[in-house]
């Protein structure tokens, strides 16, 4: 064997975390004579309209994408996050994460540390919550302002002091002030809609599924878009990445959650990413789409870093990273996560990258930059190869197109793609999310769940 | 020479319409030839009075200006075939309907019809 192969790695704190109760008479037998509590969406500080809802946040837990955490944080644990990114079992992690409740539903509760809690969701038993510690978040700003970092604190690769008009930032000034910690543990099994359903692959099927495929490497390609021809320019040629040979898979995972206004809805983005290798334009064998549910922080290079988890939980050896990632506005510097992943962000806990630091993530970034049509070469060119002048393509101009019903040329949107497109825009009476959709998804989220 | 310009993208309907207008000859070709549209180009003062009219409506760094309204393109492009202009001329004549406009536009976002493929 060569000593150049690439081997699929461990899953990030050596095990995967899987935390779902099958047995529905054990289930039962759990959660007998323990409190409820109805799982509610956080809702913006301001507008109230949902900005995040912990249910999902328990399914990527319980499931295992973010291995090692296994469930709602402890206040020492919150603080080392912010402080050096790391667990208090050292291994390293982004962001904090709470089961948060207001004050009067607490005291309503009367729970404490030793209590089981049961979570329903729309209305149906769905987790459990075993409270470890109960304790208050002081200031939510202040946690806000610390999860994202600031200009001062963080001058590496912030530019931008965070406020109301960063989403992520607004979720977490948005928590409820006390917060239960402890492990989850799902009891009843959310079954996912279509077409959700199948596109989910948790990190145990997942890594099955790359042995029934034969596939011993595997390039990761994060998603919140519909793909134009760019996208798939860009996963055909980072595949080549790879070790004697080029990537035996591409995994396409498109973080599903809460919307903005303007996305494209989360069923076209999954679907659209399948029509890619239904059209032919990557073979069915070599590309596998798959879903995460997660509300985006858009944290940059903090985001990178749980990319990264949950794709080596998944079992990728590659991963790759483009400008701007998971970024919104002009917060981070836009190349931070490149910085990251090739040198460091000493400020945010990293000396050196998230590979090169004890307890660290094996996951290979592969840093890229796009591919857009050049009318010399008559082909899609790589930005740092072609020495033309491109025909760069702007979203706002591929979105102008769409919302004008003007199918887009297959040298810039798939047919297959764009016919996705239409469908769910029929389906929704628009080819983006606009509030009713933003609105609806919240109150039917993903899944539905049987009575236990 | 006019200062910014809007892009009216072409199907293979619009593209007849555009021809039978004796606009042919200014249609561009982009993307292998597979995108085809024409520039309508605006002055200053039209752009301004655009940038007025939709606060949405922006110019990008190649001067186009760009999201504006739908309804507002699809008007232009009527113009544009109605007036035969590709000028301040069909502009102008879009935006005499501007109120109709908005209130199509104020729809959009609860509605918007998807075309029709195969
Ligand atoms: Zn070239």
């Amino acid at each position: 064997m060569s000593r150049f192969l690439i081997q699929r790695p461990l899953p990030h704190g050596g095990r995967l975390v899987e935390r779902v109760v099958r047995d529905p008479e054990r289930a039962k037998k759990m959660i007998k004579g323990c409190p409820t509590y109805d799982i509610k969406p956080t809702l913006h500080y301001e507008s109230e309209v949902p900005v995040r809802n912990v249910y999902r946040e328990i399914m990527s837990i319980c499931y295992g994408f973010f291995s090692p955490v296994e469930g709602s944080m402890c206040q020492a644990e919150v603080e080392r996050i912010l402080k050096e990114r790391r667990l208090l079992n050292e291994w390293i992690f982004p962001y904090p994460l709470v089961f948060d409740i207001s004050k009067d539903d607490f005291k309503k509760l009367g729970v404490g540390s030793g209590d089981r809690l049961v979570l329903n969701l729309k209305g149906k038993p769905f987790a459990i919550l075993d409270i470890e510690e109960v304790w208050e978040i002081s200031d939510t700003e202040e946690l806000a302002d610390k999860t994202f970092g600031t200009p001062e604190d963080n001058p590496e690769v912030v530019r931008e002091k965070f406020n109301k008009k960063h989403p992520g930032w607004v979720i977490y000034k948005s928590l409820n002030p006390i917060v239960l910690a402890g492990k989850y543990t799902i009891i009843n099994e959310p079954i996912f809609r279509a077409p959700f359903d199948r596109f989910w692959y948790p990190p145990r099927k997942a890594r099955e599924e790359f042995d029934k495929r034969g596939w011993r490497t595997v390039i990761n390609h994060q998603t919140r878009n519909v793909p134009h021809v760019g996208h798939e320019f860009l996963m055909k040629n980072a595949a080549f990445t790879g070790d004697l040979e080029p990537c035996h898979g591409i995994l396409v995972n498109a973080i599903i959650g809460v919307k903005r206004r303007g996305d494209y809805p989360d069923e076209a983005i999954c679907e659209g990413h399948e029509a890619v290798n239904t059209g032919g334009y990557i073979k069915n064998s070599r590309h596998l789409p798959t879903i995460c549910l997660w509300d985006m922080r858009y944290g940059n290079p903090l985001e990178s870093l749980l990319h990264g988890i949950i794709r080596q939980n998944m079992g990728c050896t590659h991963h790759m990273f483009g400008r701007d990632h998971a970024a919104v506005g002009e917060y981070y510097d836009k190349w931070s996560t490149q910085i990251l992943w090739n040198e460091g962000i000493p400020s945010f806990g990293f000396p050196a990258p998230p590979t090169d630091v004890p307890y660290g993530l094996e996951i290979r970034p592969q840093n890229m930059r796009e591919f857009s049509f050049c009318p010399t070469c008559k082909e899609m060119a790589y930005s740092e190869t072609c020495g033309h002048e491109r025909e760069k393509l702007s979203g706002s101009f591929l979105r102008g197109m769409v919302a004008q019903g003007v199918q887009p040329p297959a040298i810039i949107m798939r047919p297959e793609v764009f016919k996705v497109v239409v469908k769910w825009w029929k389906h929704f009476n628009y080819p983006f999310c606009n509030e009713k959709y933003v609105i609806n998804k919240e109150k039917e989220l993903e899944v539905d769940l049987k009575d236990l | 020479m006019a200062d910014y310009f809007i892009d009216v993208l072409l199907d293979e309907g619009r593209l007849q319409a555009i021809k039978d207008a004796g606009l042919g000859d200014n249609i561009k070709y982009r993307f292998a030839g597979e995108l085809k549209l024409v520039e309508v180009h605006v002055s200053e003062d039209t752009k301004n009075k655009i940038l007025k009219e939709f606060d949405t409506a922006r110019t990008d760094s190649r001067n186009a200006i760009t999201d504006v309204p739908v309804a507002f393109l699809r008007e232009l492009y009527h113009q544009v075939v109605k007036t035969k202009s590709l000028g301040d001329e069909a502009v102008e004549a879009t935006l005499a309907k501007v109120d109709e406009i908005k209130d199509l536009a104020a729809k959009e976002s609860e509605y918007l019809p998807a075309p029709e493929i195969d």
